[in-house]
């Protein structure tokens, strides 16, 4: 269990950017991805969203897409990109899996399959848009599409499916029972979640996110999707893979509290950090940059305050924090993902990347709308839910 | 690494509820498929489902049954019966140690039905609020674990109807790296439209009943259910006096990448799956006494899955028995290797093999001894559960009878 795991190739398609040359100078420069939304297709619902803008998924994948659905396209881009990014598409000896998070799969397929047979009666639905109805769908597309014929997993673990995602596919290295494998995660934005959140009263009312901010008032939907390629130091090392960061420790705890609102004591979430610095091996003096679930709920940033306080204590004022979903939005099964990428490359920099919108925050947290610099090597990721799960991951950056 | 082992199982079935009602019945060869009556099928051209017969949300449910959707009702159902059935005092555990992973297809489908049949008569801004959060498919795990108190891992592995072995699967490698001392795992699907209209517009639903590697079988019979199986530690299962139905030895997953709803016509994914499994648990091809098959009823699926077991067991096939006990429950989805892994189980601890039902013809193209119509008496040591999945997604899962 002591195989040592490191990501060897990055994919990422989000609102602020597509492919991690755009998606990080976009996060550098403190873009942020929210505007009007155009892809919720409903005159009934419409507001700020953080979409994937303008996405033709034909400029990467080419032909061949017409039976895919908007969460298997972003999801095949994004695989594609890691997988090339790695250089693992030029040695098909290997057979390589997929591991994806996902909250939803394509949600937007299975209510229009059943939509389809409300309004034209089941004699008429499309048999062609049948297989988009299952949760695994993106991930057997994109397994189809890049001729994964490994391991192929999806796991739905709500806000926090990316990072459940990465560990299940980690722990399968571990484990010995592949040497790489991707790691990914997807969510579209559609009519229905979309909906969601508005019934909800999820959606901030100003049209941003304002994380951990005293006058935050909600969070804003968003989309994308992102991949790794992890594989085990042996094998990285044994084809001089470029290796940009290891996967260390993973936390998870869930509040079996409610499935509709955070645990506001937070004794989930900081069970979540607590686990993963032990199972990293690292105390919590260690981390030097913080990269939050925080997404401008009332409620959620003020959970992750209160278990990043009790973590961390004093020195919790010393450690750059940054929240990018102030940027790229909640981006729900992929968000965890998004947040994972985004701690690599500013471990990579040695730099935390600016939180868009942050203005007055709440005391003790250091976040800003600045670059900042981070010291040491190891980075924390947050990833709660408000239905109960929590999940943390320490990453290190490889010397 | 710990040894992991089975000792509680619950379920819900179309042909029962409970080990000791499924089982009987299953041995007996009863078949739980009717016509169906969640909704009407005049529109359809097939109307036979396999469901849950009037099921009543448990009397010990710690919240009003409406908070939960069907599938989520099912699932804390059983995952109550599964651990009377072991014998599970929680409070002697680390709630943070004990965990719930689960399979399923289609998670909580009956809201997305009831949005579109709002949307309809009413439009979408009468949908209710409170229907949607119970929407998403890890709502359903989270249900058990709020029900149990259970602050361990929680996760929903949505990988369709090979869903139940992917979630025993990862509930073993939780136990065995020492994350948890008790797992709760298995898979659960409520009876949906949404499938029902998909599989029969695919042709793929029997009009009359299902006849898995029968020479004139129709096709698949959609159904629901659940399975929930208590795993701990045989260390902890010794300590507690606890009855083992099986010890998991080990799985293997792999993926088509063929084709999203057609299984590969040789076959390879299945059997790297299987060969996985069987490599992982250290067991050779001869000592397999069993296999459970996926065996829908499809022409198609029975055809590769036989052909699959052929070129992996090569002669030895002739003397591995296989039964498909969908035959009986029908496809009862992401639940279905779940319950499928509770049969063997009992069939590791009762030596018994339950049939596969309305086995008539021999199908030249599938050529192995399907414990046709009758169960069988045959004391097995090793068994292979299979499964199956759109996307492509394998999983095989290898359970022993429990020898000390």
């Amino acid at each position: 269990m002591s195989k040592r795991i490191l990501v060897t190739g990055t994919g990422v398609i989000a609102s602020i950017g597509a492919g991690a040359e755009e998606f990080q100078n976009a996060l550098y420069a403190g873009k942020c991805g929210i505007g009007p939304s155009t892809n919720i297709g409903s005159d009934d619902c419409s507001g700020p969203a953080a979409e994937v803008w303008n996405f033709a998924a034909e400029k990467w994948l080419g032909k061949g897409i017409r039976t895919l659905d908007r969460s298997a396209r972003l999801l095949c881009v994004a695989t594609q990109m890691a997988l090339f990014d790695s250089g693992l598409d030029r040695e098909p000896d290997g057979e390589l899996g997929l591991v994806c998070g996902t909250m939803f799969g394509g949600l937007h397929s299975i209510t229009s399959f059943d939509w389809s047979g409300v309004v034209d009666g089941p004699k008429y639905v499309n048999p062609m848009e049948f297989p988009n109805t299952v949760i695994n769908s993106p991930a057997g597309q994109a397994a189809i599409r890049h001729k994964l014929r490994g391991v192929n997993s999806t796991i739905s673990a709500g806000l926090a499916s990316g990072l459940y995602a990465i560990h299940y596919a980690a722990e399968f290295l571990r484990l010995g029972r592949a040497e790489a494998l991707l790691a990914g995660a997807v969510e579209e934005l559609c009519q229905e979640s979309f909906l969601g959140f508005h019934k909800l009263n999820l959606v901030s009312q100003n049209g941003s996110i304002k994380a951990f901010g005293e006058d935050r008032d909600g969070t804003i939907p968003g989309e994308g999707s992102a991949a790794w390629m992890i594989e085990t130091e042996e094998h990285a090392r044994g084809r001089k893979a470029r290796c940009a960061v290891e996967i260390c420790g993973f936390g998870e705890a869930h509040d079996a509290h409610s499935i509709r609102s955070y645990h506001l004591r937070g004794d989930g979430a900081r069970s979540a950090i607590e686990q993963a610095l032990r199972a990293s091996g690292i105390s919590a003096a260690q981390i030097g940059l913080i990269v939050a679930s925080a997404n401008g709920s009332r409620s959620g940033d003020e959970m992750e305050a209160r278990a990043l306080a009790s973590v961390f204590g004093g020195r919790l004022g010393e450690i750059p924090i940054c929240a990018p979903k102030a940027a790229f939005g909640e981006a729900m099964g992929a968000s965890g993902m998004l947040l994972a990428v985004t701690a690599g490359m500013a471990l990579l920099r040695g730099l935390a990347p600016p939180t868009p919108g942050a203005g007055s925050v709440v005391s003790g947290l250091r976040l800003a709308q600045e670059v900042q610099p981070i010291e040491g090597e190891y980075a924390l990721v947050n990833c709660f839910g408000c239905d109960g799960n929590n999940a943390a991951l320490v990453l290190k950056r490889m010397a | 690494m710990d040894r992991v082992v089975i000792t509680g199982l619950g379920l819900l079935t179309p042909i029962g509820s409970g080990k000791s009602q499924f089982w009987e019945r299953l041995v007996a060869g009863t078949s739980g498929i009717e016509p169906v009556k969640a909704f009407d099928t005049s529109a359809f051209p097939v109307h036979l489902g396999a469901e849950v017969k009037e099921f009543v949300p448990d009397p010990h449910l710690r919240r009003p049954p409406e908070e939960l959707g069907r599938a989520s009702q099912f699932a804390v159902a059983a995952a109550h019966m599964a651990m009377a059935d072991a014998g599970i005092e929680l409070d002697r555990y680390d709630r943070s140690r004990v965990g719930v992973s689960m399979g399923t297809t289609s998670g909580e489908p009956l809201f997305v039905e009831q949005y579109n049949d709002i949307r309809k008569s009413d439009g979408l801004q009468s949908i209710p609020a409170q229907m949607l959060p119970k929407y998403p498919c890890n709502v359903i795990p989270s249900n058990v674990a709020i029900e149990f108190e259970m602050h361990g891992p929680c996760l929903m592995i949505p990988t369709a109807c090979a869903a139940g072995n992917y979630a025993i699967g990862y509930g073993y490698d939780l136990i065995r790296t020492g994350r948890v001392d008790l797992m709760l795992a298995g898979g659960a699907d409520a009876f949906s439209r949404i499938t029902y209209m998909g599989f029969a517009r695919l042709g793929a639903i029997a009009p009359d009943r299902c006849q898995p590697f029968d020479k004139n079988r129709k096709g698949m019979i959609p159904g629901e259910g659940t399975a929930m199986l208590v795993l701990e530690p045989l260390e902890s299962a010794r300590r507690r006096g606890a009855h083992v139905y099986a010890e998991v030895l080990g799985y293997g997953l792999s993926c088509d990448s063929h084709h999203m709803t057609a299984a590969h016509p040789e076959g390879d994914g299945a059997i790297r799956a299987m060969s996985m499994a069987l490599r992982e648990s250290g067991v050779g091809i001869g000592d397999v006494h069993y296999i459970s098959a996926h065996g829908t009823g499809t022409p198609t699926n029975d055809r590769v899955e036989s052909i699959a077991v052929r070129r992996l067991f090569g002669e030895a096939a002739d003397r591995v028995p296989i039964s498909s006990i969908k035959s009986m429950i029908g496809h009862t989805m992401g639940a279905a290797s779940a319950i499928e892994a509770a049969a063997c189980a009992l069939a590791l601890d009762t030596g018994v093999i339950p049939p596969t039902i309305n086995y008539e013809e021999r199908d030249p193209e599938c050529d192995l001894d399907y414990v046709a119509n009758e169960a069988r008496t045959v004391h097995p040591r090793i068994v292979l559960n299979n499964a199956y999945a759109f996307g492509g997604n394998n999983a095989s899962l290898c359970l022993a009878r429990f020898e000390g």
